[in-house]
């Protein structure tokens, strides 16, 4: 069996912000109106006329060191041998309610979501399994109309994009090891 | 990003299914559902006595671009069955563009005027006037290519009131401009490459028609006022060093892309911005050369955005053009019918306000017009004063809460049509139907074959969907033969029009211009036009010149309501399509986005719900106090939903309660010329 970490890469200066790919993955996973599996978020700095403005797409990131499956009180999170996915089983989720949703509240990316009914069971990106087994990436990478998305082995992506671990917005800790690498945006000198 | 949620929108549970039938008042939204037999002699039988009764012409017919597909399901199924009937009283003016309409016929004499985007990664400098396809999308993969042109290396400038989303990706440098002023910012470029002499002469002399006039009225020497950056800075609100310094490198540096985007022109004296824009890149040489750009409105020779559709025939009430010049191909106002802005006026005011005629009957589809053309509170007077109004629709939009019968469409999933282009690009798409209409809605084109023998037409239609798509196919040029075979085309879904290099507008006039001249009455472009000329305007001058706008920074109304408003775009709708689906609703509110310090002289802070009014209306709004914009500007994104509350307060967010119903000498259409206030509630 191969051992291999699947990962994403983020191009930072290439995002507009357009939210296409929370939309795709909303609509691939038919996920309620109150849950996102992949989350668009922008920051702002400056001031007028002086600004500086960057998005960022955050799913999942499939930690080395998932933190979220160490705090399951009941191992219902679990990362796959053969490719690093972390992965719910929700047969075994004792639901936030029981538990307190501790796994949403230790993961610094918040990617566990909790629908709106009772003891709703965990739910995140599963980085598309249903098509990952098809040879096809996540809907998110495929939606995005910039190309500004990218998933696969970590190892083929670093070479291919290198290896940048930090970008703005984002917390990086060597803790836990997310499994994403950016291209991340830098102000232009004329603005 | 819109696409990607349309199964939402197809399935929305407030789809209208049936036919129906207003049970109280009008814009109350209460119907009762009806039998589409029952709807259909309704609707004929308010069509016949209208008619008897008034005249055709006291038929208004709005039909838009909503929900219509390209060469079949368009209003001209609508139009075609009307004029059968005895004709209809017509709107005129595009709401997106009409100003950069006028300025391509003027200037160029087509509208044939684009480049495809795959051109734009052969530009040195790309200058985005008030563009932001990071939000419109503006051609598909538009944001792609110049993220693509950006990492070949090439400048990007955005000229712009708001740090657009585009802004932010693409540009190396921000210029916010006062909204209505960019025609003086052009005119003040164009006085530094005069000054510096560094204007393409040969080009001038060559291809154009009128340099010598413009420039003067650029130096002075009509009205003894020099268009310096200096006299541009107190208008514009740029400083005329940044002028000066993108005057030089869009003269000095080629080809470069100057994109004149259609917001600009929205505004009062609209067309002036278009008509300069491009003066602007005749000036530097960039017209007909890769890389390049003339600044219009974007359509280009090849995988063309309009042709051929059903033909609507000969409508009496609306008089043969009346050209202002063969050329320009496009009255002023057009006679015998109502210009967008003005369809609220002419229903209040009819014959004595100097409209063709008294309307009674207003027939609406593809579109939502209580919501989308201006001052929307004048709107609601009109239509409670009309004695029938029915409505097309696929929910129960501002407009369809005022329709006596509602009759609902399917969307274009469940009909057959083919796509083209927009604005134009090497595709086009076979639109096979894909699943069946819900629950009895139907298609504008079954409703009106079933209307026809109700209005004693025998002839409207003896062919199938399938047989006048072919048809209209076949009528097509550039289909047919782009595309040799129709059913291969039908099974592939896509057809793909291959080039070794991008379509552009104007290789063969700029290669040889004796065998080939622009379509202009000199065969040149016409920097100055003799037929504008000769309409003895001077609000619409002969050459492109800055004229104050209305409700701008100089009117004395600013005392009273001193900010100026802009109606831009948001991606999460197109126009007021996809504003009741919750799933793109959810991902950003509707705002009113606010300067800080003008925010901090009122007492505002992010996330109040604020009150933005002035004389035609008054609505609350959430706030987003931002640096995203500039002071002395504030923008509400056009298309949300109008929500009055019992006091004709509008809780919706919509755009149009404020906006003034105001057209440009020109035809613009002036969402973007509009004073407001905004205080705490």
């Amino acid at each position: 069996m191969k051992r291999e970490q699947i990962g994403f890469y983020f191009n930072q200066s290439r995002c507009i912000g357009c939210y296409t790919c929370t939309i795709a993955c909303k609509d691939w996973h038919n996920l309620e109106l109150e849950v996102n599996w992949r989350i668009v978020t922008t920051k702002e700095q400056g001031k007028f006329p002086n600004l500086f403005v960057t998005h960022l797409s955050l799913s999942c990131n499939h930690c080395t060191n998932p933190i979220c499956a160490t705090v399951c009180p009941n191992n219902a999170i679990t990362k796959r041998e053969e490719d690093g996915i972390v992965v719910v089983d929700l047969k075994k989720c004792l639901g936030k309610d029981k538990c307190g949703a501790v796994c949403k509240n230790v993961c610094p990316y918040s990617s566990p979501q909790f629908g709106t009914e009772e003891n709703a069971r965990m739910q995140k990106c599963d980085l598309c399994l249903d098509r990952w087994v098809e040879n096809k990436k996540p809907i998110c990478v495929e939606a995005c109309p910039m190309r500004a998305l990218d998933a696969g082995p970590l190892d083929q992506l670093k070479t291919k994009y290198g290896n940048i671990k930090k970008v703005d917005g984002f917390f990086y800790s060597t803790k836990i090891d997310p499994s994403i690498i950016f291209n991340p945006k830098t102000p232009s000198k004329e603005i | 990003m819109r696409g990607r949620a349309y199964r939402q929108r197809v399935y929305a549970p407030d789809r209208l299914k049936y036919p129906m039938r207003r049970v109280g008042a009008r814009g109350q939204a209460k119907f009762e559902q009806i039998s589409w037999n029952d709807a259909l002699d309704i609707v004929a039988t308010q069509l016949k006595k209208v008619k008897d009764r008034y005249g055709s012409a006291s038929i208004l017919y709005i039909g838009y671009s909503g929900n219509n597909t390209c060469i079949l399901h368009t209003p001209a199924v609508v139009m075609r069955l009307l004029n059968m009937f005895g004709g209809f009283t017509r709107i005129w003016g595009v709401a997106s563009c009409e100003g950069g309409v006028f300025a391509c016929r003027a200037t160029y004499g087509t509208l044939t005027t684009g480049h495809w985007r795959n051109d734009l990664s052969n530009s040195k400098l790309i200058i985005m006037w008030g563009w932001n396809p990071a939000e419109t999308v503006w051609v598909p993969n538009t944001s792609f290519y110049l993220a693509q042109a950006k990492e070949a290396g090439a400048k990007i400038v955005c000229v712009d009131p708001r740090y657009t989303n585009s802004t932010a990706t693409f540009a190396h440098q921000w210029i916010p401009i006062r909204p209505g002023t960019d025609t003086a910012m052009l005119v003040a470029m164009a006085h530094v490459i005069i000054e510096e002499n560094l204007q393409d002469q040969n080009f001038l002399d060559r291809y154009t028609l009128g340099f010598d006039k413009f420039k003067d009225y650029v130096l002075g020497v009509d009205d003894g006022v020099p268009k310096t950056p200096d006299w541009a800075e107190t208008i514009t609100g740029v400083l005329a060093d940044t002028i000066e310094k993108l005057a030089r490198e869009y003269a000095t540096t080629k080809p470069a892309a100057l994109i004149a985007s259609y917001a600009p022109g929205r505004t009062a004296y609209g067309e002036q911005y278009h008509r300069a824009v491009q003066v602007l890149t005749a000036i530097t040489g960039n017209i007909g050369l890769h890389g390049g750009n003339p600044a219009g409105i974007g359509r280009a020779p090849v995988g063309k955005q309009l042709g051929p559709v059903m033909p609507i025939g000969i409508n009496p009430n609306e008089a043969k053009y009346t050209y202002i010049r063969e050329r320009l191909k496009r009255p002023i106002p057009r006679s015998g019918t109502v210009h967008i802005s003005k369809v609220w006026d002419a229903i209040l005011n009819g014959k004595d306000g100097g409209y063709p005629s008294d309307i009674e009957l207003l027939y609406v589809t593809h579109g939502n017009p209580l919501n989308q053309f201006p001052n929307t509170n004048k709107g609601v007077k009109a239509l409670e004063r009309l004695e029938f109004v029915v409505v097309h629709e696929q929910f129960m939009t501002a407009t369809a809460k005022y329709a006596d019968i509602l009759l609902p469409i399917n969307t274009h999933l469940a009909r057959t049509d083919i796509g083209r282009p927009w604005t134009s690009g090497p595709y086009y798409i076979f639109n096979n139907k894909a699943i069946d209409s819900l629950g009895e809605s139907k298609s504008d084109f079954e409703i009106c074959c079933e209307l026809a023998p109700r209005l004693g037409i025998e002839n409207y239609s003896n062919k199938t969907e399938e047989e006048w798509l072919k048809e209209i196919f076949n009528m097509s040029k550039d289909l047919s033969t782009d595309i040799q075979d129709y059913d291969e085309f039908r099974r592939k879904g896509v057809h793909k029009i291959k080039r070794s290099e991008p379509a552009i507008a104007f290789t063969r006039e700029i290669k040889d211009p004796k065998k080939y001249p622009f379509p202009t009455p000199s065969g040149k472009i016409e920097i100055y036009s003799e037929q504008l000329s000769n309409l003895h305007k001077p609000q619409i001058p002969p050459i492109p010149k800055y004229i104050p706008p209305w409700e701008g920074i100089d009117d004395p109304l600013t005392r009273k309501y001193p900010l100026q408003l802009i109606t831009p775009h948001i991606g999460r709708r197109a126009h007021s399509i996809y504003d009741n689906i919750p799933l793109l609703r959810n991902l950003k509110p509707q705002t009113v986005w606010i300067n800080s310090k003008d925010a901090s002289l009122r007492g505002i802070q992010n996330g109040d719900l604020v009150k933005v009014f002035n004389d035609r209306g008054e609505m609350v709004i959430p706030v987003n106090v931002t640096e995203r914009i500039m002071p002395g500007v504030v923008s509400i994104p056009q298309g949300a939903w109008y929500r009055p509350d019992e006091d004709g307060v509008d809780r919706g967010g919509c755009a149009n309660v404020l906006t003034k119903d105001r057209f440009s000498p020109g035809g613009a259409f002036c969402s973007n010329s509009s004073l407001v206030e905004v205080k705490r509630v």
